[in-house]
């Protein structure tokens, strides 16, 4: 359903992405790894609109987004959650993750999006009343997740879920993808570290500098001694 | 006794007028991330507006005690210039603060010129309708029922205002853009549209403001850059993009410059400058503004 082909972006007149080809089938997990700085987020920010590419193509059910604006892009089906989480600090859990249902009404009934996000991080109910500000780490990647999830999205797209978390809300958040994907909901995940890498990922994309390196099963990856020597080693 | 109480009222009149051009201001700065000078030139012109409009309606044979509502409709229909200096706004968005503010203050001296064209150099006022509703007395003073109305209107639209940006859900999606805007896109909204709303309501703020205080005064040229003046020293005192700081800062200017004139007219303005120096030394982010990071 997104296809990446050849994509190239600069920043500043520095090459960041570099001919980056990679495609997210329907009902896939697909991850992009690769070091801090590979360019992992700016490929994402680029799906996203917010990057334009100098060169190559993005595409998403057949349709060119590299001249969509953000907010059309996300109408056409994809959800983000951004590596800082981004929730707001002015408004309520419950709000943060209401308002995807306010600003896209269109589609599923509002009341079912809201019932599936908390369904995903069933812990984030005790947390409705709170403010965006008074939430640890764990608790904002998780509103991000639910609240890019109450958009009803075909295409989730996860920046670094695990980044920066303590281990004992590690788990949370995997299950929270795990049960994500028994939705049948595709998701494309940056991750900087193999070991979060789900089981189940259906293909992985390791990326260097920009570009892409390697593309195959997590099985391959592991028998693969030169891509283990660039995820593996990496924080 | 009187004479503090002719100050307090005064004070508290002249705080309403200014509380709708700072939260004008507020909003606008809070989404759009713009210190908008003209915000100045909107109130001079709904002042302006107001007084042609009214002039003309009476004139039609609009009985007096309707005036307030012909006003008050005068400056809403102001509305209208908002999308179109938003437009012109556009340019400087992702530029420097020193463009946003040479653009608004190249406003200020635009409207200046289109004004004089439009009203000439004099004053325009609007006779002594202000008594038509008559006068109450408070504590041995005199008031005029319309100032009351005018204070009366301003906590009106203070409430719906807050009510709008706290309870409904296109203000919380306003407030969610205000704090984060490319987030805001990522959940699907076209901020240009945003900008746009949010731009208008500020400018009529504006003019509405502009229009309640003219039947107390006149419509002048210098009164854009009088108020800007002013709005700024409530935007320090309260804090940017804070509408609790527009109001108490309002307050805090309104009572102070009522003051100043009660007592020592010249120093009107260093006494209201001191206050913000004294703001920004022990409190830089203002009394509801949040510190920065
Ligand atoms: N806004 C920016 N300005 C300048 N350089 C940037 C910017 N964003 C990213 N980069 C550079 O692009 C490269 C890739 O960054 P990023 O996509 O954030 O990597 P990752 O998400 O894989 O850690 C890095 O070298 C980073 O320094
Ligand atoms: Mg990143």
């Amino acid at each position: 359903m997104l296809d990446l082909g050849a994509l190239s972006v600069d920043i500043q007149n520095s090459h960041i992405l570099r001919g980056v080809t990679l495609k997210v089938g329907q009902g896939e997990l697909v991850c992009l790894i690769g070091r801090n700085g590979a360019g992992k987020t700016t490929t994402l920010r680029s799906i996203m609109g917010y990057r334009r590419p100098n060169a190559g193509t993005i595409a998403f059910l057949g349709r060119s987004l590299t001249d969509l604006p953000t907010h059309a892009i996300v109408r056409l089906g994809i959800g983000y959650a951004p590596e800082e989480s981004e929730v707001y600090g002015d408004l309520t859990v419950a709000e943060n993750i209401e308002l995807p249902t306010w600003t896209c009404p269109e589609g599923r009934p509002a009341a079912e999006r809201i019932a599936l996000a908390y369904q995903i991080f069933p812990k984030l109910r005790q947390y409705m009343k709170r403010g965006g500000t008074q939430l640890s780490g764990g608790e904002r990647k998780m509103v991000s997740i639910a609240r890019a999830l109450a958009l009803d999205p075909k295409l989730l797209l996860l920046d670094e879920p695990f980044e920066g978390l303590s281990p004992a809300i590690i788990p949370t958040i995997s299950d929270g993808i795990a049960s994500i994907r028994k939705l049948g909901q595709s998701v494309l995940m940056a991750e900087s570290n193999v070991h979060h890498i789900p089981d189940d990922a259906d293909r992985l994309y390791v990326m260097e500098r920009g570009e892409i390196i390697f593309a195959g099963t997590p099985g391959e990856a592991k028998r693969d001694p030169a891509v283990m020597r660039v995820i593996s080693g990496a924080a | 006794m009187a004479a503090f109480i002719n100050i307090l009222l005064g004070g508290v009149f002249h705080a309403a007028v200014l509380f709708l051009v700072a939260a004008g201001l507020q909003i606008v700065f809070g989404v759009q991330k713009i210190v908008n000078l003209a915000c100045g030139s909107f109130y001079a012109l709904g002042a302006y507006f107001g007084v042609t409009t009214v002039t003309w309606a009476l004139k039609a044979g609009l009985p007096p005690f309707l005036f307030l509502p012909v006003l008050i409709a005068s400056g809403v229909v102001l509305a209208v210039i908002g999308p179109v200096i938003e437009r012109l706004l556009r340019t400087v968005y992702d530029r420097d603060e020193s463009f946003q503010l040479l653009l608004t203050f190249a406003l200020v001296l635009m409207f200046q010129d289109i004004m004089r064209y439009f009203w000439g150099a004099n004053p325009q006022q609007l006779g002594n309708l202000v008594m038509v509703y008559g006068k109450v007395g408070a504590g041995g003073v005199d008031l005029p029922v319309y100032n009351v109305l005018v204070i009366a209107g301003s906590i009106a639209i203070a409430l719906i205002l807050g009510g709008f940006l706290q309870r409904t859900r296109y203000g919380r999606i306003l407030r969610a853009t205000a704090e984060n805007r490319a987030m805001t896109e990522a959940l699907g909204v076209d901020v240009r549209r945003i900008n746009v709303v949010v731009f208008t309501l500020g400018t009529v703020l504006g003019t509405v403001g502009g229009a309640f205080v003219v039947p107390t005064s006149a419509a002048s040229l210098d009164m854009a850059v009088e108020l800007v003046v002013e709005a700024f020293a409530v935007v320090v005192i309260g804090g940017l993009g804070s509408m609790r700081g527009a109001l108490a800062g309002a307050l805090v200017v309104g009572l102070m410059r009522a003051a100043a004139i009660a007592l020592y007219a010249e120093l009107e303005l260093l006494s209201i400058y001191l206050v913000v120096i004294l703001v920004l030394i022990l409190r830089p982010s203002g009394l509801f503004g949040k510190p920065a990071e």
